[in-house]
């Protein structure tokens, strides 16, 4: 067939979609009001382990959705994160490396819930709802490091 | 758009521009959801996974190498939720094949819709058997097929990041798989009529 009548089916199936399934005005003031959270003043600390995608280097195995591993990492620190469900419930339990104490706030779209790292670095965070989270570190007083932000993942 | 001028509203966003912001949402909130719906998740999964991909881009939108190239990664960064997703949802609820295919319910017209005009009723009709002449593809036809009727219009360069596909597989499937649609609506045509309404 001609590449006309390709992009003329092409076109009618757009047209398709655009009825049938367009996407919700939600989704767009959704991602409209995204810009709102972003945060340049922090240090990102980027994904770079999902066990729920990426095969764990010992095990070789993919974690469970029930216990899921994420770890997220600076160049000077790393904080690992597993996120366990319980119906539509969330909670976290983290660790911050090196041991350091830090106030954890987790955000969520409709707030932030605010933990607190103990002296080895250990935070835990209960009744979170499913959706997109990321976590903003604030050192301790007497911490070295810069205030840190997470990528935002959906637990 | 022309990559340059994506890679400028890219820039004038990182520099806080709300309203450039609002052009690359204007732009590529169609592909994103388009993604989420080739992977075929239900609204509300598809709603967290959108999201989240513009978050993600909000953190990073300063931090992107290659501005021009926002809409690969926004569909990379989109298709790995989906992926995550699919992978938290499979215990629970499977995903239904193609969810969207099934809105809306033709076979009994509202009174609303048989007043409609003409018109709408044959564009109702065509898109009917355009959803099944869709629902007899391959799998792997549906999803590319989904991902390319965005709008407006992906570049393949991004439809090959939304399905992890080289770029220059992305025409010869795309062809191959509208001549297949081509003729499963000849074959629908042939089977028999769509149910009328009359």
């Amino acid at each position: 067939m001609s590449d006309e009548q390709d992009d003329e089916l092409e076109s009618e199936l757009r047209q398709l979609a655009a009825r049938s399934d367009p996407v919700p005005l939600l989704v767009i003031q959704a991602a409209i009001d995204a810009f709102s959270w972003r945060d340049i003043d922090t240090e990102l600390a980027e994904l770079i382990f999902d066990s729920l995608l990426d095969q764990d280097p010992a095990t070789l195995v993919r974690g469970t959705a029930e216990r899921r591993m994420i770890s997220f990492e600076t160049p000077e620190l790393t904080v690992d994160v597993e996120v366990s469900s319980a119906g539509p419930g969330r909670s976290v339990m983290g660790q911050i490396i090196p041991a350091q104490p830090a106030r954890v706030d987790v955000r969520q779209r409709d707030g932030v819930a605010t933990a607190d790292a103990d002296e080895l670095g250990r935070f835990r965070s209960e009744g979170l709802h499913a959706g997109p989270m990321s976590l903003r570190l604030h050192p301790a007083a007497n911490g070295a490091g810069p205030e840190v932000v997470t990528d935002w993942i959906s637990i | 758009m022309q990559d340059a001028e994506i890679g400028s509203l890219v820039k004038a966003a990182a520099d806080g521009d709300k309203d450039a912001w609002r052009a690359l949402v204007g732009q590529f909130s169609g592909l994103v959801w388009s993604i989420t719906r080739a992977y075929r998740l239900g609204d509300a999964d598809a709603a967290d996974v959108c999201q989240t991909a513009w978050l993600r881009l909000a953190e990073n939108i300063h931090r992107l190498n290659h501005p021009e190239r926002v809409g690969a990664w926004l569909a990379t960064a989109t298709r790995r939720e989906c992926l995550r997703n699919i992978r938290v949802s499979a215990r629970t609820v499977p995903a239904e094949d193609m969810t969207w295919f099934d809105v809306p319910d033709d076979d009994n017209p509202t009174e609303e819709a048989v007043l409609a005009a003409e018109r709408e009723r044959e564009a109702a009709q065509r898109g009917k058997a355009l959803r099944r002449a869709l629902g007899q593809l391959s799998a792997r036809c549906r999803q590319l097929l989904r991902v390319l009727m965005a709008s407006p219009p992906p570049s393949y360069t991004d439809v090959a990041a939304a399905l992890d596909m080289p770029v220059g597989s992305i025409g010869p499937t795309r062809a191959r798989c509208l001549d297949r649609l081509r003729n499963e609506l000849a074959t629908g045509i042939k089977d028999g009529p769509t149910p009328s309404y009359e």
